[in-house]
């Protein structure tokens, strides 16, 4: 600063020596004239580097490097300078952010953040997904907004937010989320929301499997104890005592059959890898058409569509039942006068067995909990035709054993289509 | 003019806090409808109570609601677009409100059909499909209203012609089986009023998506045959 001072004064006192001879020895004017000039081109010097100064600060670029003259070029090169760091600052930071948003875009649970007044300020993709959001146009407005179910409105404003929220998704049918609220730096809040779809099913099954078993056996257990109870206090005559017997004998027959299919059923599940024998299918197809036939007495056209190729490797007991049952299945649930279409085929891609009716059908809805244990679409209609509710469940256990997928396709009124896919390692004699 | 900025701020939270006590009652209206089909498919009449205790709920905030609007037309006058926000407001909260009652009306519906020991049995299918259509109408038009979407609401309305043909379309199919079957009357006509129930839920989502028009355009396009969208 000082040799600035010192070079202005310099170049005041400069013009100042050349003007006072001049005023002296060639006229008064004259001098004042080269006095002001000096002056007046400092002043001059200085309005050009303001100017520059002027230009670059409304539009300051990096890129364009500020150069100034005399005692202007230190001023202006520290504040190039403190530009270009501040820049490549940001960009750092910009980096930083970028990575941080990438990383909670990766996460598989949702986040949404929510600020001081419960406005989303972001949210991942996930999030978007599970509740809804398009975070390019939510942001700033009030998470409850969007989010409308009374249950998470309630808990997001109780206090308490030690337990997650289960709620079902009223976007996305059938999803479960368990939501979370985490208060973080003061008293902005992030909500983390897991997909909890998937456990709660296991829960459930778990929960009505205990609850079914129990129901189920009680039921004929409740027929015989009020029989039992009937011929022993009263005397019942011969005709009448035949008949409870009858149905006593029929209500324990039942009840075999239930733990007869539970005990199938966890032998299959504890059992070692099925052997590995050739099955023949083209047998195996006849004779669950004999089979079909049988059970239909004639009011079911039972069709077969096979070419005879391809055979299976696995465990031959636990095929024919698991095909016995989807033959079954197909004669029960479809009313006379229906066609039954039972068909293999193997190629390449593995090989498919398929039962295809022209049944009732089966709601969307249910398809997925089909193979539960005890699990009934109708209650009543299942009990009549005979099921124990355990049919399917073995036959997809026996068939996970062999690594096949069990496939549903339905629709009400039409029809359904049951196929068992099998792996290519399983098929042979192609 | 720091007073006045003041003022506008409070005034601009007065209309957010309003906004979401729409929507919140809107939520429940969502409930109601979506607690109703459930109870039409699963026959858990239940949850018929629950639907009637929320309506009560409905109803208030629709009488909180207009009280706050006509209090902030009192206090704060608003103009343009605020204007046509609380008027539009207290316009969508009746449509709000009585889409709840038609819900309640499912719902009872419902409950006398399986008390009577019958079963909705092949109306199942037709009558949930036009049910999810109308609950994601009534969703889509909340959404449209949340985020001022005027996109969205002119779907909504579109969506309502779909509605209205799948309508009249079960409402074939029942008076046919009526005539096939005269037993299945009393059951068919609750489902009648089930469907016209849900037909108006579809009818005020629509109203709610031209008020979100009027709201954010200014455009009165209520009652107007060639919509221009």
């Amino acid at each position: 600063m000082s040799s600035q001072l010192i070079r202005a004064l310099f170049l005041a006192l400069l013009s100042t020596i050349v003007a006072l001879p001049v005023g002296y020895f060639v006229a008064h004017w004259a001098g004042w004239v080269l006095f002001c000039g000096g002056l007046g081109l400092q002043l001059a010097f200085h309005f050009r580097n303001f100017s520059r100064l002027d230009h670059w600060s409304k539009n300051p670029v990096v890129d364009d490097s500020l150069e100034g003259e005399g005692a202007w070029d230190g001023v202006f090169g520290r504040l190039y300078r403190h530009e270009k760091d501040l820049r490549s600052q940001i960009a750092g930071r910009d980096q930083e952010v970028a990575m941080l948003i990438a990383a909670g875009q990766a996460l598989t649970d949702g986040v949404v953040l929510l600020d001081q007044n419960d406005q989303i300020v972001y949210c991942n993709t996930t999030a978007e997904m599970q509740l809804g959001l398009v975070v390019a146009t939510d942001r700033g407005q009030p998470v409850v907004n969007l989010v409308r179910q009374p249950e998470f409105i309630g808990y997001l404003e109780a206090g308490d937010h030690s337990r997650p929220l289960t709620l079902r998704s009223d976007r996305r049918a059938d999803r479960v989320l368990s939501i979370y609220i985490i208060p973080y730096a003061g008293d902005r809040r992030l909500m983390q929301i897991k997909d909890v779809t998937q456990t709660d099913r296991l829960d459930r099954m778990r929960r009505d499997f205990v609850a079914n078993v129990s129901h189920e056996l009680r039921t004929p257990l409740t027929v015989l104890a009020g029989f039992l109870e009937t011929l022993q206090e009263y005397d019942v005559e011969p005709d009448e005592r035949k008949r409870y017997l009858d149905m006593m004998a029929e209500q324990s027959k039942r009840m075999q059959s239930i733990v007869q299919d539970l005990l199938t059923l966890s032998s299959i599940e504890s059992a070692p890898p099925p052997e590995s024998d050739a099955v023949d299918m083209a047998s195996m197809i006849n004779k669950l058409h004999r089979d079909a036939e049988g059970l239909s007495a004639g009011r079911h056209t039972i069709v077969v569509e096979s070419d005879g190729q391809g055979d299976l490797r696995g465990s031959e007991p636990e095929l024919v039942s698991a095909f016995g049952n989807l033959v079954a299945n197909a004669v029960r649930y479809t009313p006379t006068g229906g066609t039954i279409r039972i068909g293999w085929k193997a190629g390449p891609q593995g090989g498919e067995f398929s039962v295809k009716d022209t049944g009732i059908g089966i709601d969307a809805k249910h398809i997925p909990r089909l193979t539960e244990r005890f699990y009934r679409v109708d209650r009543g209609r299942s009990r009549d035709a005979g099921g124990t509710g355990l049919g399917l469940a073995i036959v997809k256990h026996s068939l996970n054993r062999h690594q096949a997928q069990l496939d549903i396709q339905s629709t009400p009124g039409v029809g359904s289509c049951f196929s068992a896919k099998f792996p290519p390692n399983r098929v042979i004699g192609l | 003019m720091n007073e006045s900025q003041h003022l506008s701020s409070q005034f601009d939270d007065d209309l957010s806090r309003l906004r979401t006590h729409v929507l919140q009652m809107g939520g429940l209206v969502e409930t109601q409808v979506s607690a109703a089909i459930e109870a039409y498919s699963t026959g858990e009449i239940a949850s018929v109570k629950a639907i009637v205790e929320t309506d009560r709920k409905v109803n208030e905030l629709e009488k909180a609601i207009d009280d706050d609007c006509a209090h902030i037309i009192a206090k704060r006058q608003p103009t343009a677009s605020d204007l046509r926000l609380v008027l539009g407001i207290s316009k969508i909260v009746t449509d709000l409100e009585r889409a709840g009652d038609e819900a309640k009306k499912i719902a009872k519906g419902v409950r006398r059909i399986y008390e009577n020991g019958h079963l909705p049995g092949q109306y199942g299918v037709g009558i949930r499909h036009l049910a999810e259509a109308a609950l994601t109408m009534i969703r889509q038009a909340l959404d449209a209203f949340a985020r001022l979407d005027t996109p969205q609401a002119a779907d909504v309305i579109r969506a309502d012609t779909d509605v209205d043909a799948e309508f009249k379309s079960i409402i074939r199919q029942l008076i046919t089986h009526m005539m096939e079957d005269p037993r299945t009357i009393t059951t068919s006509i609750e489902i009648i009023s089930i469907a016209r129930a849900i037909e108006r839920i579809g009818d005020h989502a629509k109203n709610i998506s031209e008020q979100v028009v009027y709201i954010v355009e200014g455009r009165d396009i209520r009652h107007t045959k060639e919509k221009a969208l």
